[in-house]
């Protein structure tokens, strides 16, 4: 308690002034001006208990605990988040930042705002659909990351119908939201390596299905970067069964060669590593061998001029060489 | 051109200031035995020597650099440096010996960034590591501090960070196969790099599971399956056996298998059983058992132990953190490449017939040039061009090396 000076307001204080001022807010009645005011007030000054300014230390355990709990009594969170468009600019980064902290919190090995989210999974659909309204949609971002870090959020977010949405973030036309919304995809995608394995087996179909969709994009960056995160998610070793399944296809196949045949080189170069796996798969299905097969010749001349000019990366020289000379020696499978 | 080669200097030291400690490692493989820096014949000395030699630089005389310099004709200097280069590398200080052959501190020219590159020996290659010893590392650390281990909180950092560095390894099918503190290194920010992957396998991409036969990392931190000999092993568990053993080792700083000699360890390990001592408690305990289990089929995996509770909770704080020892007595680590580019671009002694050999800064030189500008502008002059002379032999010379390039 500082000696001299306005004593500090109690968490129960603040959250209950800063609830109500969120409401008219709401409401939208014509004291919006001051509720706007109170509103960034009251979000200063938690942002103060939970991280200090420069005179004074964050809040002790005991305050930061209590207000942790008032804010889920209060299911103050949720309403934030819903008003978060309805906040002025400083109090939306506020607004990310308070969460952020809060969420992080520990006691002992449990993390409680974790826990409490899980019981109001509403709050991470709503984050979620914060990338349809551009003026939230980055710190929507923010806070939808912290959340992925956590895997009992990370599959909250994964198994929930809500993320097929995220195949139209990536696309939208606001090149930096669609980029922010692309890396939390990444994030829900490639984290946490067991759950996203067992997420893509148990839902091959649907996602794959989608992920088509982006492969297949107008837009360049959507086009080059899905192919990409579509390489790392093949070659990684958790996401074997997945591979194999996706190798067999030949509709892939064919896409991916047409990928090879691209007019950017970057593209070109990405679907190549994914165009490899099929061919040094031991094990080809018969589809996917009878293409090969039906342009062996074409594909080892397309190979042998395909970006001659990185002479010095050595391994890209030595897979492709090595593809050469697989698909040379390719056989039809006999008696079928 | 004097002018640009002090400029480029000064790039070069600014940049380094702020590059980033990167402690990757770089196999450079040089058939060259590395001579001791004093007894290297030193071109420098031996040019001014034929102070008369003309000016007609487009034909160096070739014969000279190959020229053999009885011993008593070389002047010996205290500690000379001469920059020498690897590749894109210019070579620092030693920082370390292993079996394998030795790490320097270097500069890569290219971008600047500060490294360390494991310099090995050819021959050397075939033998197995047995107890080395080593650079900057967990190990090095440890050895500083009078109990070799790390207060609880500094070793959950460091753990942590090993196991998500594991899992990517283990993503990208590879198992690292020699685990332990000596091969974890540290960045000055404390970011813990996973280092030394001279005896790692990579499991095909096609291999149905993560079988493998051979085992030869460090006796000490091998999995029972290994010390027992048997003839496949599920390989990531390999990896999960010595990041136990190594947690082990920081927390409590023992080992929890030790025997007087190799046939002696590996019976130990083999059989398996080992005590955790009373003063780890839960749940550190149970996590230790967890990872040093016998049977690598029911080891915890990476995803047991991101999901133990030892793991998810940080420690708290007891005693102080064990800093990053001084390098060669610097606790601010600065570079050891820079004196000697120092030397190389910025080297007057030898013009000013000094033989002592002496560092000089930038302000030392600056204030030099400008004494030798404002009080005598003809001998300034001849100076230069003789300085030119200089630096012009000096580059050719470096090609006498195999694998060094003009900088």
């Amino acid at each position: 308690m500082p000696l001299f000076g306005k004593s500090q307001k109690s968490p129960t204080d603040v959250v209950k002034a800063l609830k109500e001022a969120v409401n008219s807010l709401e409401k939208g009645d014509k004291k919006a001006e001051k509720a706007q005011e109170d509103v960034s007030k009251n979000l200063v000054l938690i942002k103060n208990m939970l991280y200090g300014t420069s005179d004074t230390e964050p809040q002790t355990d005991i305050i930061v605990a209590q207000l942790a709990q008032e804010l889920y009594n209060s299911n103050l969170l949720l309403l934030l988040i819903q008003n978060l468009n309805r906040i002025d600019f400083e109090g939306k980064k506020d607004v990310a930042q308070v969460f952020n902290n809060i969420l992080r919190r520990q006691i002992g090995t449990r993390s409680p705002t974790v826990e409490y989210i899980c019981t109001k999974p509403e709050i991470l659909f709503t984050l979620m659909t914060g990338y349809e309204h551009q003026e939230i949609a980055l710190n929507c971002g923010t806070m939808l990351r912290e959340c992925a870090r956590y895997e009992a959020l990370a599959k909250i977010m994964l198994y929930s119908d809500d993320f097929y949405n995220f195949f139209r973030y990536v696309e939208v036309s606001t090149f930096d939201i669609a980029s922010d919304a692309f890396s939390t995809f990444k994030e829900l995608l490639t984290r946490h390596k067991i759950l996203c394995a067992d997420f893509l087996e148990t839902n091959y179909e649907k996602v794959f299905d989608h992920y088509q969709s982006l492969l297949n994009s107008e837009n360049y960056v959507t086009r080059r970067q899905s192919l990409k995160l579509l390489g790392e998610l093949l070659l990684d070793r958790h996401n074997f069964t997945v591979m194999t399944r996706y190798i067999s296809n030949p509709d892939n196949l064919k896409l991916m060669m047409n990928m090879l045949k691209e007019r950017s080189r970057n593209i070109q170069f990405e679907a190549f590593h994914v165009f490899k796996v099929f061919v040094a798969n031991p094990n080809k299905p018969k589809p996917i061998l009878d293409i090969l097969l039906r342009n062996q010749e074409r594909l080892v001349d397309f190979l042998m001029k395909f970006h001659t000019d990185r002479a010095e990366d050595e391994q890209f020289n030595d897979e492709k060489a090595y593809l050469i000379r697989q698909i040379q020696e390719l056989r039809p499978a006999g008696g079928h | 051109m004097n002018k640009n080669m002090c400029n480029i200097s000064e790039n070069v030291e600014e940049n380094t200031e702020e590059a980033e400690m990167a402690n990757r490692i770089f196999r450079v493989e040089s058939d060259e035995e590395l001579r001791p820096l004093s007894d290297v014949e030193n071109p420098v000395l031996w040019m001014n020597e034929n102070a008369d030699l003309d000016d007609d630089l487009s034909f160096p005389n070739i014969s000279n650099f190959f020229h053999r310099v009885d011993s008593s004709q070389i002047l010996y200097e205290t500690k000379k440096r001469r920059l020498k280069m690897i590749g894109k590398y210019v070579m620092g200080d030693l920082l370390g010996e292993g079996s394998y052959g030795k790490v320097k501190e270097m500069l890569d020219s290219e971008n600047l960034c500060r490294r360390a590159v494991k310099i090995l020996k050819r021959r050397k290659l075939r033998r197995i590591p047995n107890g080395e010893q080593n650079v900057e590392s967990l190990q090095g650390m440890l050895e500083s501090t009078s109990e070799k281990k790390f207060p609880l909180l500094q070793a959950h950092g460091y753990f942590t960070q090993l196991i998500d560095g594991l899992e990517y390894l283990h993503s990208k099918r590879i198992i690292h196969k020699d685990i332990k503190p000596g091969n974890l290194l540290l960045t000055l920010e404390g970011d813990l790099k996973i280092s030394d992957l001279g005896v790692a396998e990579t499991i095909d991409l096609f291999a149905k599971d993560d079988t493998c036969v051979q085992g030869q990392g460090s006796p000490a931190f091998q999995p029972p399956e290994i010390a027992n000999g048997v003839e496949s092993f599920p390989g990531f568990k390999v990896d999960v056996w010595s990041s136990g053993v190594t947690l082990y080792n920081i927390t409590t700083g023992k080992y929890p298998f030790e025997g007087d000699n190799i046939y002696r360890l590996f019976e130990s390990i083999g059989k398996g059983e080992f005590a955790v001592p009373s003063e780890i408690e839960e749940p550190l305990r149970s996590l230790l058992l967890g990872m040093l289990e016998k049977d690598p089929y029911s080891r915890f995996s990476l995803q047991q132990i991101r999901q133990h509770a030892w793991f998810m909770r940080k420690p708290p704080k007891t005693s102080k953190e064990v800093p990053i020892p001084p390098l060669q007595g610097d606790s601010l680590h600065r570079m050891t490449v820079l004196p000697y580019l120092e030397e190389h671009y910025y080297d007057f002694t030898n013009m000013e017939d000094d033989c002592s050999t002496h560092y000089i800064t930038e302000k030392e030189l600056n204030d030099q040039k400008k004494e030798s500008a404002e009080h005598n502008n003809g001998k300034a002059l001849v100076r230069q061009n003789s300085k030119r002379k200089w630096k012009k032999i000096s580059c050719l010379t470096m090609r006498s090396f195999p694998g060094c390039k003009q900088s």
